[in-house]
C-alpha cells in the first residue's frame, strides 16, 4: 500500500540540501540565531551551580596589617575566600578575648574611636545595595549610625534573610557597647574599645570579565540617560563623533580610491601604473602609521580620519579595480559594435555594469572601516567611544565596555541592513531584487528612482 | 521513412532559371565586402595555432551569406576579426572599398549569448548606439520604438532583459543591432542557444527582417538546415587550418518557406555540406565497448 504523501510544509524536512526553508522557518531560525547565544549569556550567568568561580563581595572589612585590601564588589576566588573570612573571625576573637580579658587595647582612644567609624562604615555600601540607605547618604555617618542600629534593634525585616547570623551577631553585640554610650552618632562619643569588624559575606560569581546581562542591560541604560557634569562628553556625543571618523575617512576613501579603481580595471595602463604599489602598501599594517598620522595631521579628528583612509583605500582600490575587470567582456564588445569608444564605454557600460557589485563591495569595506576606528579613536588624543571602552576597561567595568561594543555592532548591522534592504530598489534589474516581493513602498521608492522604466509587476 | 541517400537527387549546382537569374542579379550588385588573404595566428602556451588560413571572399550587397564548418575551425574568430574585435595576422578585408579599424557602428554584431545590458530596458538597449552617436532623445526614442515593433516586442518595450526569454533577448539584440543602421549584419550563432521551436521562428522573423531592410548579413551557423534555409550562398570551411573549402551557392529559390525543407534542392544542397563537413568515414559507427547491462527480455533496437 501507498502511504499518501504530504505536500504541506509540515512534512518538508527542516534539513535538505540546498534547498530553502519556508519563509517562517526562516524567520524563526533568524530569531534563534539571536536567542541562542542570548541564552547560552544567561544560562552561565543565570545558573549558580554552572561555572561562576569567584565570589563578589557584598560585605568586606580591612584586615590588620594587610596591604592588599578588598572592598565590596571585589571579587575573589572560591579558594581564596575562606581564608579571608577566617582571618576577620580570627581578629574577633582576638578583640573579645582582650575586651575579656580586661587587656587595654593599644594606642590612643581617639585613634580606636577613628578605627571603629571606619567599621561601621562597612556596612553601608551593603545597605545601599539592599536598599536600606540611599545613595546618596552612603558617607553620611548618622544614617550609617541609623542603620546599625536598625538592624540590631529588629526594624529592618529584610536583615535577618540577608545577614548570616555571624554577622547579625557581631551587629547585635556591637550595638550593644554603641547604644551605652550614644543613641545617635557622635563621632566623640563611639566605643573606646575596638569593635568587632564584620565578617566577610559574598554570592557566587563570574569573572568580572563577564558581567550578567540584566546587569549590562542597566548599565547601558543609565550610560545613555545619565546626567552628567559639564565637563563630561555625553555617550550620544562619543557616539556621533564616531559615527562622524567612520563616515568621513570611509567616504574620503570612497571618493579617491572608486574612480582610481575603476580606472585600474578599465585600462591596463592605471592597472600596472598604480596597482604593484597599493598592492604592496596594503601589506603594511595602517595602525603602524598612526605616529606619522598625528605628525602630519596633528590632533583632533584629522589623523583618525586619515587612519580610516588609510585602513580602507588601498584595499578598496584592489577590490574596486577587480570588480571591474569580472564585468563580462562581451557587454564592452558588444557596445563596441555599436559604436561606444572609450569614454562613453566606460560611462555607459563599464560603471552601470559594475555599479550593483561595487554597491556590495562598498558594504563589505563600511564593515572594516569600524574596525579601524577603534584604532583610529586609540591614536593622538583618544575620543569617542573607543576612549570609553579604554578607561572602562581598565577599571575593569566591563558591565559598561559591553554595552559599547553591542552598539558599535547594531550600527554596523542595522546599516548593512538598511543598504541591503535600499539595493533591490537601486538597481531592479538584478536578479537578486526579482526574488523579493515589494510592498508599496518599495514600489514608491523604485518609481521615485526611474520613473520611466519601472514595469509593475503582472 | 525515406533515406535521402538512396533517393535521387539532383546536383546541388543545377539552378533552376529563377535562381539562376536571382545570382546574376546579385552579382550585379556592388561589393559590399572583400575579404583578401585573411590569415590568423594565436600564440598560445604551446606554440601558435593558424586558425584562418588564406581566406578570401565576396559578398555583395544585400546578400545573404552564411558560414559553416565544424567546431573550432575559426568561424567565430573570422566574424570577430571582420567585426575589428580581433586583428588578423595578414590579409586585408574592405567595407564598401576601405578598411575599417577597430570596431565601429558601421559593422553590427549579434552574438551568441544575447550580451543586451542587463542594466537599461528593451528600449534603452535598442536606443543604446543611438544615444552613443548623441541623436536627439526624441528622435532616438521614436527609432527604437519602430525596431522594437518591427520585431514585435511592443508589449515589453519597457521589460529588463532578465523578463525576457531566449528568443525575445535575440529579436532584442537584433533590433538593437539594426537601429544603428549598420551596413553589415554578422551574426555568431544567433540562434544555437534556442529550442528547436523558437529558432525555426526566429529564422522566419529573421528572412522578414532581412526582406524589410536594407541590410548585408553574414550568419555563423552549424546547423546546414539553417544556412539553407537562409542564405543566398553558404561559406563551407575546414578545420586545422580554417580554409575555404567552397562557396556554395544555394539553388532554393526565394521566398523561402519551411516547406522548401523537403525540396530536391534543399536536400541536394544539404547532403553536399554534409559531404563537405562529415565526411563520410567519420559518420561510420564505431562499436563501443559496451558489455549489455540490461535483463529486461525485449530489444530496445
Ligand atoms: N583568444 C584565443 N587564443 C587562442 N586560441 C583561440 C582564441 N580564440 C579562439 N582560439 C582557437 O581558435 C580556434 C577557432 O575558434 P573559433 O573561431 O571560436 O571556432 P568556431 O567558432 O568555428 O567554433 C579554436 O581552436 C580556438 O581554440
Ligand atoms: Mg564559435
Amino acid at each position: 500500500m501507498n502511504k499518501p504523501v504530504s505536500t504541506g510544509s509540515a512534512r518538508r524536512p527542516w534539513l535538505a540540501i540546498r534547498k530553502d526553508l519556508t519563509p517562517h522557518r526562516q524567520l524563526f531560525l533568524t530569531v534563534c540565531s539571536f536567542l541562542l547565544p542570548l541564552a547560552i549569556w544567561c544560562l552561565f550567568s543565570y545558573t549558580p551551580f554552572i561555572w561562576h568561580p569567584d565570589m563578589k563581595l557584598e560585605i568586606s572589612a580591612d584586615r590588620e596589617n594587610v596591604t592588599v585590601v578588598y572592598t565590596a564588589g571585589d571579587h575573589v576566588s572560591k579558594e581564596f575566600f575562606p581564608t579571608i573570612v577566617s582571618e576577620v573571625q580570627a581578629e574577633n576573637v582576638q578583640i573579645l578575648a582582650n575586651r575579656e580579658a580586661g587587656i587595654e587595647p593599644s594606642g590612643s582612644s581617639s585613634r580606636i574611636r577613628r578605627a571603629n567609624q571606619k567599621i561601621l562604615r562597612h556596612i553601608a555600601t551593603f545597605a545601599v545595595e539592599k536598599g536600606w540607605l540611599p545613595r546618596n547618604d552612603r558617607e553620611n555617618d548618622q544614617a550609617i549610625y541609623e542603620i546599625w542600629k536598625a538592624v540590631a534593634t529588629d526594624k529592618i525585616p529584610d536583615a535577618k534573610r540577608r545577614l548570616t547570623n555571624e554577622n547579625l551577631a557581631i551587629i547585635e553585640r556591637n550595638w550593644d557597647l554603641l547604644s551605652t554610650r550614644s543613641d545617635v552618632f557622635n563621632s566623640r562619643l563611639l566605643p573606646e574599645t575596638p569593635l568587632e569588624k564584620l565578617v566577610p559575606q559574598g554570592k557566587a560569581a563570574n569573572p568580572v570579565y563577564l558581567p550578567d546581562p540584566h546587569e549590562v542591560l542597566l548599565q547601558g541604560w543609565s550610560l545613555f540617560t545619565a546626567d552628567l557634569a559639564d565637563d563630561e562628553t555625553s555617550m550620544s556625543d562619543r557616539y556621533f563623533h564616531s559615527l562622524r571618523i567612520v563616515f568621513f575617512g570611509f567616504f574620503l576613501s570612497c571618493l579617491i580610491g572608486i574612480p582610481i579603481g575603476i580606472l585600474c580595471g578599465a585600462y591596463d595602463f592605471f592597472s600596472k601604473l598604480f596597482e604593484p604599489f597599493i598592492d604592496f602598501f596594503r601589506y603594511m599594517p595602517a595602525p603602524a602609521f598612526s605616529t606619522l598620522l598625528v605628525a602630519v595631521f596633528l590632533a583632533h579628528d584629522a589623523p583618525k580620519i586619515a587612519l580610516v583612509f588609510v585602513g580602507t583605500f588601498f584595499q578598496m582600490v584592489l577590490v574596486v579595480s577587480n570588480t571591474t575587470r569580472l564585468l563580462d567582456e562581451s557587454l564592452l564588445e558588444a557596445a563596441q559594435t555599436l559604436g561606444a569608444k572609450n569614454l562613453s564605454l566606460l560611462r555607459r557600460v563599464i560603471i552601470p555594469g559594475i555599479l550593483p557589485n561595487l554597491y556590495n563591495d562598498m558594504r563589505i569595506l563600511l564593515g572594516w572601516s569600524w574596525t579601524w576606528l577603534v584604532i583610529a579613536e586609540l591614536i593622538g588624543v583618544k575620543s569617542g567611544l573607543t576612549e570609553f571602552i579604554e578607561t572602562q576597561g581598565r577599571w575593569r567595568n566591563f558591565d559598561a565596555v559591553f554595552p559599547i561594543i553591542i552598539l558599535i555592532g547594531i550600527t554596523g548591522f542595522l546599516t548593512d541592513q538598511f543598504l541591503s534592504t535600499c539595493r533591490s530598489y537601486l538597481f531592479p534589474w538584478t536578479p537578486e531584487s526579482a526574488e523579493k516581493k515589494r510592498g508599496p513602498i518599495g514600489r514608491f521608492f523604485a518609481w521615485v528612482i526611474n520613473r520611466d522604466v519601472y514595469v509593475s509587476p503582472k | 521513412m525515406s533515406n535521402p541517400h538512396t533517393v535521387e537527387l539532383p546536383s546541388y549546382k543545377e539552378q533552376s532559371p529563377e535562381v539562376a537569374r536571382h545570382f546574376a542579379e546579385i552579382r550585379e550588385r556592388p561589393v559590399k565586402l572583400e575579404i583578401k588573404n585573411l590569415c590568423k595566428t594565436f600564440q598560445n602556451a604551446n606554440g601558435s595555432v593558424n586558425v584562418l588560413n588564406d581566406v578570401s571572399l565576396k559578398v555583395h550587397r544585400r546578400e545573404f551569406v552564411s558560414v559553416i564548418g565544424p567546431s573550432g575551425c575559426g568561424k567565430s574568430t573570422l566574424i570577430r576579426i571582420l567585426a575589428g574585435l580581433e586583428d588578423a595576422t595578414s590579409g586585408s578585408f574592405l567595407l564598401d572599398g576601405d578598411q575599417p579599424h577597430g570596431p565601429g557602428a558601421d559593422r553590427g554584431m549579434v552574438f551568441q549569448s544575447y550580451t543586451l545590458f542587463p542594466w537599461l530596458t528593451v528600449k534603452k538597449n535598442v536606443m543604446f548606439g543611438l544615444e552613443v552617436a548623441e541623436r536627439s532623445q526624441q528622435a532616438a526614442e521614436a527609432e527604437a520604438r519602430e525596431w522594437i515593433d518591427l520585431v514585435g516586442l511592443t508589449k515589453f518595450a519597457d521589460a529588463y532583459p532578465r523578463q525576457l526569454s531566449g528568443g525575445m533577448k535575440q529579436r532584442v539584440a537584433i533590433a538593437r543591432a539594426l537601429a544603428n543602421q549598420p551596413s553589415i549584419l554578422f551574426m555568431d550563432e544567433p540562434f544555437g542557444a534556442l529550442d528547436a521551436q523558437t529558432r525555426a521562428q526566429m529564422q522566419s522573423h529573421l528572412l522578414q527582417i532581412w526582406r524589410n531592410v536594407d541590410i548585408t548579413v553574414l550568419f555563423v551557423t552549424h546547423d546546414l538546415e539553417e544556412a539553407i534555409y537562409l542564405s543566398d550562398r553558404i561559406l563551407v570551411l575546414k578545420a586545422h587550418p580554417g580554409e575555404v573549402l567552397e562557396f556554395v551557392e544555394v539553388p532554393v529559390s526565394r521566398p523561402r518557406s519551411p516547406q522548401q525543407f523537403l525540396q530536391p534542392e534543399f536536400l541536394a544542397t544539404k547532403q553536399r555540406l554534409e559531404e563537405l563537413i562529415h565526411p563520410r568515414r567519420d559518420i561510420e559507427e564505431e562499436a563501443l565497448p559496451i558489455t549489455r547491462m540490461t535483463n529486461v527480455g525485449d530489444e530496445a533496437e
